[in-house]
């Protein structure tokens, strides 16, 4: 893997690892779906939960391609998972910043990256062990966020939300996997909502930088 | 005696004998001092011996019979050890407490020994204790050698003295403590006060029965026992004949009286009357038997009361009367061998004569076999029937379609009680008296058959005449009439085949009719449709036609039958029932299940009191009662088969057909009566009579065997040397063994050969043979030609003597089948199983694979070594490798087929895409070295990976070479050559797939634009698996020449790219452990895709970490240190502001730039954490300053946090 040279898709790639693996570990720990349909894991040498319910899976895979997708277009600020009440109420956003993604154009997504320190030196990309172990600390962190969260109530559901860059071009075209939000006051869902912001870890391995942080509605909703 | 061992015995004898006793006064009386033992030891040996002498004076009176013995006791005894001594000592014997050798004593007693002092003790006179006992009861010293402890094993023979001869003995078995406690002196105490009760009385019979013939001559005459089976006893009844009723017998048969005797008296179930040789009438003999019948029923009255278990004594009452026998007594028949003790049997030449030493015993064995007759008949009946229900119902039976739902109409027709009634004809007089078929009025004959008036007595066949006499003493006894039941049957099947049925002879009185396509024709339907006038006709013609056949056989015959009609073979018999007696009755298909219902479950065809039992048990009593069972029920209680047929019985329903011919297994010779060899040779010389039986059999089956199967009986170990029934088997250990002969055969030298071989690997002394069976299995026909006039002459010949003295065969009813486990000769004929496909058939067909040398092409080129199939699939041929196309081409041509099945090169033009004719062979696959990587790069993942593996796979390399071999012409004349899953499997794969897909794919409109333009890409033969790769996802995306894309309109573009991100993110859309799958082989070939781009983007540096002080820090644990110094720096007064502003300054670049939420939290904790520690001695103001200096902190980061809209954060 070190051999390997590190293009932007590399990256990326990895971040939509944790990524899946993250929506798991959160749909297990604030009990989305019932614990018993939960496979016991391993990922970044961590015991993580993967639901074993095809569809679900399914639907993960496609919404974080879909992701993807939008990450190499290199648009995307920020990936929400984003739990609501049975009223569509957002009750809680794991917050996912991703707006320090090094950007390319789009022919250079194949390319590889090189980063030259102020000495000359060339600085790694992508340190694999460095990134896999902010990894593990980081799942290990959502892990246990159950204990500080309040318990969600009864028959929450989930979505992925992405918050387009400034300047990012929200994708419009056919089939659409997303569907468009205005953000009110700069907020993608629920910007009126009093808000505590719990933060869980940023990481920074090599060219990953990347911040993760929980919303919690704050108040009876 | 007399040995060195006996010194030592005779000096303690002569010590012991010389031992007085006086007084108390000797020094063994004194005192013994410390540590004596020895002297101890010897002082209570010789007082023990005090002991004893005092006691032979006292019994002076009694018998010194011991006087000489030196005896010692070991372990426990019956009688006591203080018993035996005491009896011992009082008879003049001497005894020794302690053994301080084993010689030092003459006898050792005991009942058992462990194994180990078996080997020590067996040079030693090891007795029982019951030899004390007895000797002391017969008042002598019997021979110690009866009473051994230990023997020498079975298998070796000693050698005994017996009243001055020396005679071999085997050995009894060992028998251990159960032998003591049944044989012991307590037990027989206990014995004798029980034998007084009423138990033993049984035995007092046999007493009187064991008198000699020659003294009670009346008492043998009166009492004919069925179980006289041999010549041997005839041969007595002969003695006793000669007094009783000499005028009778030697008028009217003027040939071998011991036979003649036998027809008319008392023929037993095993062995047959003899039917009447050349030229001698028969009828004056049947006329005497009645006659004799008679005056035996007659006389039956007077008779006193016997029981039936004095057959055996009676038999045994003739081995005795044998001179030979008697004169030695029954200990010494016990210590004989067997072979002895067989030849002391056969000495006698009566019982010679009835065993299989005498030369013709097979033949008058045979002859004499009435079961045999019967079933040989029977089997001759069958035959003759099958033949002519071939013959008509060759055309019946394609006249006759089974449809499904059909209507049947089977009619079981049956003689009333059919012995009874055509030996009744001869005696008119009898006809309304009640009457019985039996073998003589003695009281232990079976009634073959009764008549109806006899059946109201309650008399049932298989009953024993002494009951049937004490029902009805008026009862009538009529004998066999062999030649009239053949007459009757022969007459009754004739009818039966009249009425133009599918025939099926159920025995000799006994037959079932299919007679649905008469009454088919009758109403002109197919039978199947539901038509009340149709139905009415066919039920009508059924009833007629019986009427006619019973009409029919009473005039022929002169006896009723009656007939039952039904649906099937079941309704059929179960309507018979009603029909008996004389009367026939149609069960109708609306009133079966409740005719049926109303049964008991016995009275079902198959179902006795066994079954019966087992039914009861589950609560059945009435076939309706089957119907509530679950048929798992049914099955569980019953076993499958009969549970599911009782299943279906209960509802009327019976699949077996009329005609169902049951096909013969196997042909067996076998005889377990009369089985007394003496020695090797009379084995062999009876092995070979016994094949050549077997010979004739097989050859009169017109079959050969391969296998050849063995039984043998052995008599039991604890069986008597003289079973209960005379010359019978007894109880016997049955050993079987087979042999497979390879070629089938039916020759008696080939048979003998091995008979005699399986026969001694038995390894059983001829002696103890009591049954000896051959069998031949795995039979194919003989086929009718040039073999078969071999076999004619031969037919002639072997039947020369038993054939032509054949009598007339002889038949019983259905009650003698009972008996047929005695019948000593079984045909065993057992359904033949469906024969299993061949299994030498190759299951895969060999091909040879394309060759790819010159030489394997030549070999191929001969073009004679495969049977070219005349049909020729086309699909198959088109992927065929050129040559072979071309081979199959000039040959299908050759036998005129069309040349358009063949995909010459002609047709390339055509169609030049397909995959068919596409450069790359299907077969002939180039060296791996060979392979163009690009074309191998750009092809769809799986094929490539399908070629690469085909390279490695050894098998390939293999199969190929394998076409080499020269291969069997035999084998692969059977090989369908066009079928051959080699080629399948690489064609198939690799290209016959899509060579299918690709006639589609021409004129492919699912063809999208963006695969349209990313093909120009792909090597150019790709192109044609376009439509594949469309769907493929797994498809390898091809690398995108950049000044392609450029050159292109940005939409299309834009377009081509998202396409290939599309393809791509479905590849690499999830992690490993999820359903996603990631191919790693892609990932592989990443780096190998980018590496003609040479070139590398260096990003733009990066915005510098916010840093805190002028140390740069920026990780945690830094910060905190930092911190914590900072505070205890400014402990005494406080912060300053600048560096409060400092630190939320820099907690908010971390927070906004740095976007590390999380350390700025943990910096601002840590904060508040250190001052809340507050360090001891600090002033009041100082820690509000410093408390201060934390919610300036802390706000500053709120606002921080605020300023990225993400609320507020617990800073708590």
């Amino acid at each position: 893997m070190s051999t390997e040279a590190t293009t932007l898709r590399v990256i990326i790639a990895a971040f939509t690892d944790f990524l899946t693996v993250a929506i798991h570990t959160i749909l297990y720990e604030r009990a989305i779906y019932p614990p018993t349909s939960f496979l016991s894991a391993r990922k970044y040498n961590l015991s993580v939960r993967q639901n074993r319910h095809p569809k679900v899976c399914e639907w993960i895979n496609d919404a974080v391609s879909a992701v993807e997708t939008e990450l190499l277009k290199g648009v995307v600020g920020r990936v929400a998972i984003v739990i609501y009440t049975k009223d569509n109420h957002p009750v809680e956003r794991f917050m996912l910043d991703v707006s320090r993604f090094p950007t390319v154009a789009l022919a250079d997504l194949d390319t590889p990256l090189e980063r030259t320190a102020a000495n000359g030196d060339r600085l790694p990309i992508l340190p694999r062990i460095d990134m896999e172990e902010q990894f593990r600390a980081t799942l290990s962190r959502l892990a246990s966020c159950s204990s500080t969260l309040k318990p969600l109530p009864e028959g929450c559901v989930f979505n992925i939300a992405v918050e387009l860059k400034q300047d990012g071009q929200p994708p419009l075209n056919h089939p659409q996997p997303w569907m468009p939000v205005q953000s009110a006051k700069g907020d993608a869902v629920g910007g009126q909502l009093q808000k505590k912001a719990v933060p869980v870890r940023s990481i920074a391995a090599g060219e990953l930088l990347l911040e993760c942080w929980i919303e919690e509605a704050d108040g009876a909703s | 005696m007399g040995s060195r061992l006996d010194e030592k015995s005779k000096l303690v004898r002569k010590r012991i004998e010389g031992h007085t006793f006086e007084d108390e006064q000797g020094d063994e009386y004194e005192g013994s001092k410390f540590g004596g033992f020895t002297e101890y030891f010897r002082r209570k040996k010789i007082k023990l011996q005090n002991l004893d002498a005092q006691l032979r004076a006292q019994s002076a009176d009694k018998p010194q019979i011991f006087k000489g013995v030196v005896c010692h006791i070991n372990g426990y005894t019956q009688p006591s050890l203080n018993d035996l001594h005491t009896l011992i000592v009082q008879h003049g014997g001497g005894f020794i407490q302690y053994l301080d050798g084993k010689t030092m004593v003459t006898h050792i007693i005991a009942s058992n020994l462990t194994p180990k002092k078996k080997e020590e003790f067996k040079r030693y006179r090891m007795v029982k204790p019951a030899w004390v006992v007895d000797s002391v009861n017969a008042g002598k010293l019997l021979p110690w050698d009866a009473y051994r402890v230990v023997d020498e094993g079975v298998g070796q023979k000693v050698l005994g003295f017996d009243n001055g001869q020396v005679v071999s003995q085997t050995n009894k078995k060992v028998q251990g403590y159960k032998e003591q406690t049944d044989a012991s002196w307590y037990t027989s105490q206990l014995k004798g006060k029980s034998s007084q009760t009423p138990g033993g009385c049984r035995k007092q019979p046999s007493f009187t029965q064991t008198l000699t013939p020659d003294e009670d001559i009346e008492d043998d005459d009166e009492y004919p026992a069925p179980e006289i089976t041999s010549s041997v006893e005839r041969a007595f009844d002969q003695d006793d004949m000669d007094d009783t009723q000499p005028s009778l017998e030697e008028e009217q048969l003027p040939r071998d009286l011991l036979e003649a005797r036998t027809e008319i008296e008392t023929p037993p179930p095993t062995s047959p009357p003899l039917a009447p040789l050349q030229g001698v009438p028969v009828q004056p003999g049947n006329a005497a038997g009645a006659d004799t019948a008679e005056q035996a029923g007659g006389s039956d009255s007077a008779l006193r009361p016997r029981e039936g278990s004095q057959e055996p004594d009676y038999t045994m009452a003739i081995v005795r009367d044998s001179e030979m026998l008697r004169s030695l007594s029954p200990s010494k028949l016990a210590s004989m061998s067997a072979e002895e003790h067989n030849a002391l049997l056969l000495s006698d030449p009566r019982i010679r004569k009835s065993t299989v030493v005498h030369p013709d015993f097979l033949e008058q064995y045979y002859r004499e076999s009435r079961l045999h007759h019967l079933s040989t008949w029977k089997a001759e009946l069958k035959s003759q029937l099958q033949a002519l229900a071939a013959e008509k119902s060759s055309s019946q039976k394609t006249k006759l379609k089974k449809l499904p739902g059909q209507r049947r109409y089977i009619m079981h027709v049956d003689f009333d009680s059919f012995f009874a009634a055509v030996s009744l004809k001869k005696h008119p007089q009898y006809k309304d008296k009640p009457a019985v078929v039996a073998h003589g009025g003695g009281s232990g004959s079976e009634i073959a058959s009764c008549n109806y008036p006899a059946r109201k007595f309650g008399i049932s066949n298989g009953m024993w005449m002494k009951r049937a006499q004490d029902l009805c003493p008026e009862l009538k006894i009529l004998p066999y009439d062999f030649p009239g039941y053949e007459e009757a049957s022969r007459k009754f099947y004739d009818a039966i085949m009249a009425t133009g049925g599918i025939v099926q002879s159920v025995s000799i009185d006994e037959a079932l009719i299919d007679i649905s396509a008469i009454c088919f024709a009758e109403s002109s339907t197919d039978g199947v449709k539901r038509n009340e006038g149709a139905v009415y006709r066919e039920q009508r013609k059924a009833d007629l036609i019986a009427q006619q056949l019973r009409d029919e056989v009473l005039e022929k015959t002169g006896c009723a039958v009656s007939v039952g009609i039904g649906g099937n073979i079941l309704l059929a018999k179960v309507a018979l029932r009603k029909a008996k007696p004389a009367g026939q009755y149609q069960l109708k298909p609306e009133e079966v299940l409740d005719f049926i219902g109303k049964l008991e479950v016995e009275k079902l065809p198959g179902v006795a009191w066994s079954i019966g039992g087992k039914l009861e048990e589950i609560g059945i009593k009435l076939v309706k009662d089957i119907r509530e069972v679950s048929k798992e029920k049914l099955i569980g209680t019953l076993g499958p088969k009969t549970g599911e047929k009782l299943w279906d019985y209960s509802r009327g329903v019976d699949r077996t057909e009329v005609g169902d011919q049951v096909i013969r297994k196997s042909v067996s010779a076998e005889v377990n009566w009369g089985v007394r060899f003496e020695n090797q040779e009379q084995v062999d010389e009876f092995m070979h009579g016994l094949c050549g039986e077997l010979n004739k059999r097989l050859v009169k089956e017109r079959v050969k065997g391969k296998q050849l199967t063995m039984k043998v009986m052995r008599r039991a170990t604890d069986a008597p040397r003289d079973p209960p029934k005379h010359l019978g088997h007894g109880k016997c250990d049955t050993y079987n063994k087979s042999l497979q002969l390879g070629v089938a055969t039916n020759d008696t030298d080939i048979i003998t050969k091995e008979a005699i071989g399986m026969m001694k690997s038995f390894n059983i002394s001829p002696g103890e043979l009591r049954g000896i069976g051959i069998q031949m299995q795995k039979l194919d026909p003989i086929k009718p030609g040039a073999e078969g006039v071999d076999i004619g002459s031969q037919l002639r010949l072997q039947f020369k003597v038993g054939q032509a003295s054949r009598p007339a065969p002889v038949q019983d009813d259905a009650e003698n089948a009972g008996k047929s486990a005695e019948d000593p000769i079984q045909d065993v004929v057992t359904p033949e199983k469906q024969r299993i496909a061949d299994v030498n058939k190759p299951s895969v067909p060999l091909w040879p694979v394309n060759p790819s040398t010159p030489t394997k092409k030549a070999l191929n080129m001969l073009g004679t070594q495969f049977v070219l199939p005349t049909q020729v699939d086309p699909s198959v041929l088109a992927e065929l490798p050129e040559d072979i196309i071309a081979k199959l081409a000039k040959h299908v041509r050759s036998t005129a087929q069309p040349a358009p099945l063949l995909p010459g090169k002609a047709e390339d033009t055509p169609r030049p895409t397909s995959r068919v004719q596409s450069p790359v062979p299907a077969f002939a696959l180039p060296n791996q070295s060979q392979l163009d990587p690009s074309i191998l790069e750009a092809l769809p993942e799986d094929v490539r990976a399908e070629i690469l593996g085909f390279y490695k796979s050894p098998g390939n390399r293999k199969r190929g070479e394998q076409a080499l071999l020269p291969q069997s012409p035999r084998k692969l004349r059977t090989l369908p050559p066009i079928k051959q899953p080699v080629k399948r499997k690489r064609g198939g794969g690799l290209f016959a797939g899509r060579a299918r897909s690709n006639l589609n794919s021409g004129d492919n409109s699912t063809l999208t634009q963006s695969n349209f333009v990313a093909r120009p890409l792909a090597p150019k033969h790709l192109q044609e698996d376009g439509g594949a790769t469309t769907t493929d996802t797994e498809a390898e995306p091809e690398e995108l020449d950049p000044e392609f894309l450029a050159a292109l309109p940005d939409d299309l573009r834009k377009e081509v790219l998202d396409q290939q991100r599309q393809a791509r993110l479905q590849r690499t859309g999830g992690i490993d452990l999820s359903l996603h799958q990631r191919s790693k082989a892609r990932k592989k070939k990443a780096p190998d895709e980018e590496g003609p781009l040479d070139r590398l983007l260096q990003l733009p540096p990066r915005p510098a970490k916010p840093t805190f002080t002028m140390r740069k820090l920026t990780e945690l644990p830094d910060l905190r240190n930092a911190v914590k110094a900072w505070y205890q720096e400014f402990l005494d007064e406080g912060p300053y502001e600048e560096d409060v502003a400092a630190l939320v300054k820099y907690l908010s670049d971390v927070v906004v730039e740095e976007r590390d939420m999380a350390k700025a939290v943990a910096v601002v904790k840590w904060l508040a954490w250190v001052v809340e520690e507050r360090e001891e001695g600090l002033g009041e103001r100082v820690h509000a300053a410093w408390q201060q200096a934390v919610e300036a902190v802390k706000e500053g980061v709120q606002s921080a946090v605020q300023d990225r809209a993400l609320g507020s954060v617990d800073l708590a």
